[in-house]
């Protein structure tokens, strides 16, 4: 069936501004909107340019805004999003070219939520694992799952009034070491999220939760690191 | 463009974030609502005339009863679910809740103002 494809275009050496450009393919309803755009730079314009890489949802390279809403475009098909199919980069980041922006502010707050296991107890005696019940692991399981595609970042206000919010997936990394039962650096983190742009910026529009591709309950963790400072347990 | 965010204003009221996202917006449109409400409060209770006449207006008390009171019920299941993180699980049900607890009480509301105001 025909596929109508409105895409945002934008070359820094050639525009001023960013503008749209319609391109009509053909494609199946099961085909994803990735395989559209490959269509599009295969066939129509080569100059189109969008990350992808592993085109089955586990890398997060292809996250970006389809008809409105942050998606990843390898795990959208056109039969949930219909024949006309708006594709614009996510919101709250500078664009580089077209479809691509700018994910450096975004690592950067991921960064500052010190995502590594931290723990200066001695080894255990046989030199192997710091055990972990299943109890303890399936506390933060959940968080382990992002894929740090920026969809939920980009989705929220708070980050879009500031990007020096840190942001719903940096949240996640910290809630993800937070309540890993063999992480020390709990204090330390806590400290990192009451600061001006931690948790406090989260206003719970639950865009986050609404966009995450991988369907972590984000507003909830968030939930629960509030709590976590406030009433300084974990449970 | 390559030095801005991208975003603006009406790129984010654009964004289709779902129910959740219009109570949030809905809810600073409430916040407004509520410090203009407010305003015109006090400079009534100072003597301003034109105050007055505007706390008395059914239009303008109209406007404050709907966003007004939507802030107040938002505000509620806003601060229910920051003390029971967990059910946030089921946001979406909430949501619709708060929507028929707040038909319900501004539907009350609006018929007591239009009753006084129309009813003789």
């Amino acid at each position: 069936m025909e596929v109508t494809v409105r895409i945002f275009r934008y070359d820094p050496e050639k525009d001023q501004r960013g503008h749209y450009e319609n391109y009509t393919v053909e494609a199946h309803e099961t085909d994803r909107v990735l395989d559209v755009l490959e269509l599009v730079k295969g066939h129509k314009d080569g100059s189109l340019a969008f990350r992808r890489s592993c085109a089955h949802g586990v890398c997060g390279s292809d996250a970006m805004r389809i008809n409105g809403r942050n998606a990843l475009a390898c795990k959208t098909l056109v039969r949930d999003v219909g024949t006309e199919i708006k594709i614009e980069p996510l919101l709250g980041l500078k664009v580089t070219k077209d479809l691509i922006v700018d994910m450096e502010p975004f690592f950067d707050n991921y960064k500052k939520m010190l995502p590594y296991l931290i723990n200066e107890s001695p080894l255990p005696v046989d030199g192997r694992e710091r055990l972990q019940s299943p109890e303890q692991r399936a506390r933060f399981d959940e968080t382990t799952k992002c894929i740090l595609c920026a969809a939920c970042t980009t989705a929220c206000p708070s980050f879009w009034a500031s990007e020096e919010y840190y942001g719903p997936a940096a949240l996640m990394a910290a809630h993800r070491f937070v309540f890993d039962s063999r992480d020390e650096g709990t204090t330390q983190r806590l400290e990192i999220l009451s600061e001006t742009n931690g948790t406090v910026r989260c206003h719970t529009a639950y865009n986050c939760t609404t966009a995450c591709p991988r369907g972590i309950h984000i507003t909830e963790a968030i939930g629960e690191l509030k709590m976590a400072m406030v009433t300084g347990k974990l449970d | 463009m390559g030095s801005n965010r991208n975003i603006s204003l009406p790129a984010g009221i654009m964004y289709k974030g779902g129910p959740a996202f219009l109570t949030y917006m809905l809810h600073r449109v409430g916040g407004a609502t509520l410090f203009i409400f407010f305003t015109v409060y006090v400079l009534s209770l100072l003597g301003l005339g034109s105050m007055r006449a505007l706390m008395n207006n059914w239009l303008f008390l109209t406007f404050i009863l709907i966003f007004g009171l939507f802030h107040v019920i938002n505000g509620l299941r806003i601060s229910i679910l920051d003390l029971w993180p967990k059910l946030m699980l089921h946001y979406r049900s909430i949501i619709q809740v708060e929507w028929i607890v707040y038909a319900a009480v501004a539907g009350c509301a609006l018929f007591l103002l239009f009753t006084r105001t129309f009813g003789g």
